[in-house]
């Protein structure tokens, strides 16, 4: 019991207890070969797993009570699925063991080996069959036998057997004593189950009786009975399963959802012998869960996928690290779903939807994801180490997940429906007249459109031509000039800052004149000449002007620049002049 | 047998009420514990999983004394805390043979303790190791420790290995509460 020991790689307010870890406890499995199952009918559960071992033997179903290993049994290939299912009536209601292995299921009740399901043999290459027949009869050499087999598999429609696959893997002086050892016995051709589920039979209770479903290489689905482990439905798919999902009941209406290898997902139902829906990936599945009614794929390029069950897809989310393995979180009496991703950077990520509402971080890589009650506690989650360590945790009672505490990306409120109020039937006019005036609308707008920019082109030539902007854009006199106000009234201070703008050329025999209305201002002089303008220089000129009126209004003042000799202004400048505050003196 | 003898012969002396609350986890022996500290003309042969809590009282002429049984299933344990004013002292049971959920009884007994009708009161608490006889359950010692019991420093508190099918170990502890509910309240 080391539960205090990992508390500092865990968040402080971990919605986890750490119950138990043992680092060596000599697991090797995958999420498909766990199952947690109260498989002597006292109450508690126990961890079934089907255990790959960790060289090419020691495959073990082996049984976990509590923090130790209550049995195991050798199995004789490497499990490729456990589950635990009732497969009759009988009491008490204890559940069976199913361990898919090569062509075999092994179902195993009370942990004693009960039945051994063979699945149905395939169809042998009618060749492959009359060479070894001849083999049998001494009429061809090996060497012969070789060549005849390597031509078959070559060119044959039905593939050849594995033990013809295996002699033409032989060297040279291995080949005769396999061809003595073999050649007496009939050729078989056997495909191996890819991954196993359960489906009810006909009725929805949690102990009801359950069919098997297996996916085989070969690209098929089996439904087996659960008493005689007949074959009560055989489905045919594009591509070999790799994950499956079943729920409904056999009698009533089921889907199984199979995640294959040609990266597809297919939703097969009940009536029909075909798949129905397919979900087409961007990568390949290594995970299948479903909540509820919604289907969670985990892919390849590091993304996790929601789909409806009819094959609709509703979001996706990127993860920090590739996935490598998945579960179901269903905690029952809290009414709580969510998927356990384990990724390669050692963290177990928990989604809901599509928002991450927890993170677990562990000792290691995790390989095998159970939640559910394991002991006599609802809230177990089971999980191997990739270096066969054995970690349970234990949902706090108190923990709750918070839809938005660790969500990153998009708020939720993102995706909360806008009311949007209904069209108008003005709305609805306005439409329908611009659908059916298209055409002359635009032509309206474009003619409008060309007068406005022939009026200002106008206007701005019109205003250059009579130099009426303050900068003056003549080659031989360039200058520029602003002017400012200063006072509040009835006096005010005219400053005019002139600049000759040109490089180097100094600008001579220049002058100023006002116009100004004399009922309203006057100027001491309103006309003077200027001096030279060395280029660059700021010249601020001032003079002062009075305001007669004391009604409160006030005027344009406009300022020429003039060249002693050119009839038009080099520069024009209009001065708004502010309203006199002050009394009038005069 | 009847344990809690001695303790209702104190109690009758002070004609006072003594309420005992018990508590722990599902499945730990709470309900066995209680049926054999009853006189034994009360005990009952058949415990079942006790739903929400049982009362039960052991009254003499002039005394009733209460052991509030609750359940201990994970939704039933928000009732515990309804019961920790009126308790003068308290039974936790751990079922010491439960090696993987000695945490989430630390994690209940951790919420008691920091419960404000319990925390700033000395009442006296006592432990059961219970199920010590199971094959490879945890030693008193050892479950105190996982427990963290000896952080537990304004309270009175005493853990004692018992096995309730039989009564062993339940005479230490129950004589213990008796002494410390006495000391209490002279
Ligand atoms: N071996 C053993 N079993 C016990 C002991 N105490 C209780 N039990 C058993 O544990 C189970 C649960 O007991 P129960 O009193 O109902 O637990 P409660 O839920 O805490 O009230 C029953 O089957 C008891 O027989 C004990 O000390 N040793
Ligand atoms: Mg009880």
């Amino acid at each position: 019991m080391s539960g205090s020991e990992n508390k500092d790689i865990n968040e402080v307010n971990s919605k986890w207890l750490d119950a138990h870890y043992d680092p060596v406890a000599n697991l090797y499995t995958f999420s498909s070969c766990v199952a947690l199952a109260d498989l002597n009918g006292d109450g508690e559960s126990k961890l079934v797993v089907g255990d790959l071992g960790s060289g090419a033997s020691n495959m073990k179903l082996k049984v976990f009570k509590g923090t130790s290993l209550m049995t195991e049994n050798t199995l004789l290939d490497l499990p490729t699925g456990l589950v635990a299912f009732h497969m009759d009536q009988n009491e008490p209601r204890t559940p069976a063991i199913a361990v898919a292995s090569g062509p075999f299921i092994y179902v195993y009740k009370n942990l004693r080996p009960y039945f051994k399901f063979t699945l149905p043999p395939l169809e042998v290459n009618e060749l492959e069959q009359e060479v070894w027949s001849q083999a049998r009869e001494d009429k061809i050499d090996p060497m012969s036998l070789k060549e005849m087999l390597e031509g078959i598999r070559n060119k044959a429609q039905v593939p050849l057997s594995v033990r013809s696959l295996k002699f033409l893997m032989l060297e040279h002086q291995d080949m005769e004593s396999f061809v003595n050892m073999h050649k007496q016995q009939p050729i078989r051709r056997q495909t191996v189950i890819t991954c196993i589920g359960t489906l009810k039979k006909n009725m929805a209770d949690e102990d009801a009786v359950s069919c098997l479903v297996i996916g085989t290489e070969n690209m098929e689905i089996y439904v087996l009975d659960p008493e005689a482990f007949t074959i009560l439905s055989k489905i045919s798919l594009p591509s070999t399963p790799a994950f499956m999902d079943v729920t409904g009941q056999f009698d009533v209406e089921f889907r199984i959802t199979v995640a294959c290898r040609n990266g597809n997902i297919y939703i097969l139902r009940r009536d029909s012998k075909k798949p129905k829906y397919c979900i087409e990936l961007s990568s390949h599945a290594v995970g299948l869960v479903r909540v509820n009614k919604n289907i969670v794929v985990g892919c390849t390029q590091e993304t996790l996928h929601g789909c409806t069950q009819k094959g609709k897809k509703l979001w996706t989310t990127y993860l920090p690290a590739s996935i490598v393995t998945m579960g179901l979180m269903d905690h029952k009496s809290r009414g709580f779903q969510a998927v356990l991703v384990g990724l390669a950077n050692s963290e177990v990520h928990m989604y809901r939807d599509k928002n991450l509402v927890n993170i677990i971080k562990t000792q290691d890589v995790i390989t095998s994801i159970c939640f559910g009650k394991y002991g006599r506690e609802d809230g177990s989650l089971i999980m191997t180490t990739k270096g066969g360590g054995l970690i349970i945790k234990i949902l706090k009672r108190t923990a709750v997940f918070d839809e938005k505490d660790t969500t990153p990306g998009p708020p939720v409120a993102q995706s909360v429906k806008l009311n949007v109020p209904k069209k108008t039937k003005l709305y609805v006019d306005q439409t329908m007249r611009e659908r059916e005036n298209a055409v002359a609308m635009h032509r309206a707008f474009q003619m409008d459109l060309y007068r406005l920019r022939l009026t200002a082109a106008r206007a701005y030539v019109k205003a250059l031509e009579s130099n009426l902007t303050p900068m003056s854009s003549s080659a031989s006199e360039p200058l520029k000039m602003n002017a400012v106000v200063q006072g509040l009234g009835p006096s005010f201070k005219l400053t005019l800052n002139i600049q000759n703008t040109s490089v180097c050329r100094p600008s001579m025999n220049l002058a100023i004149s006002f116009w100004y209305d004399e009922k309203l201002y006057s100027l001491k002089t309103s006309f003077f000449k200027i001096p030279l303008l060395v280029p660059g220089l700021n010249y601020p000129i001032d003079t002062f002007v009075e305001c007669l009126s004391d009604k409160g209004i006030s005027d344009v003042i406009k300022v020429f620049v003039l060249q002693i000799g050119r009839s038009n202004p080099l520069l024009t400048a209009h001065i708004n002049m502010p309203v006199s505050e002050g009394m009038a003196l005069c | 047998m009847n344990l809690f003898h001695k303790l209702s012969n104190w109690l009758r002396l002070k004609r006072q009420e003594a309420n005992v609350l018990c508590v722990g986890l599902d499945n730990s022996g709470k309900s066995t514990i209680i049926n054999q500290l009853k006189p034994s003309s009360a005990q009952t042969q058949d415990i079942v999983p006790t739903i929400g809590f049982c009362v039960e009282k052991f009254s003499t002429s002039s005394l009733t004394f209460t052991v509030f049984d609750m359940s201990g299933q994970g939704r039933y344990r928000s009732l515990w805390e309804h019961y920790y004013r009126d308790a003068h002292a308290i039974i936790f049971v751990i079922d010491s043979g439960d090696k993987v959920r000695i945490v989430v009884a630390k994690e209940e007994l951790d919420m008691l303790l920091h419960h404000s009708d319990v925390k700033h009161r000395r009442i006296p608490i006592l432990f059961f190791a219970n199920k010590s006889d199971l094959q490879d359950s945890l030693s008193s010692v050892k479950v105190s420790q996982m427990m963290g019991l000896d952080n537990i420093k304004n309270k009175p508190w005493h853990i004692c290995a018992s096995n309730a099918l039989t009564g062993e170990g339940l005479q230490e502890g129950v004589d213990w509460l008796q002494d410390q509910i006495r000391s209490l309240k002279s």
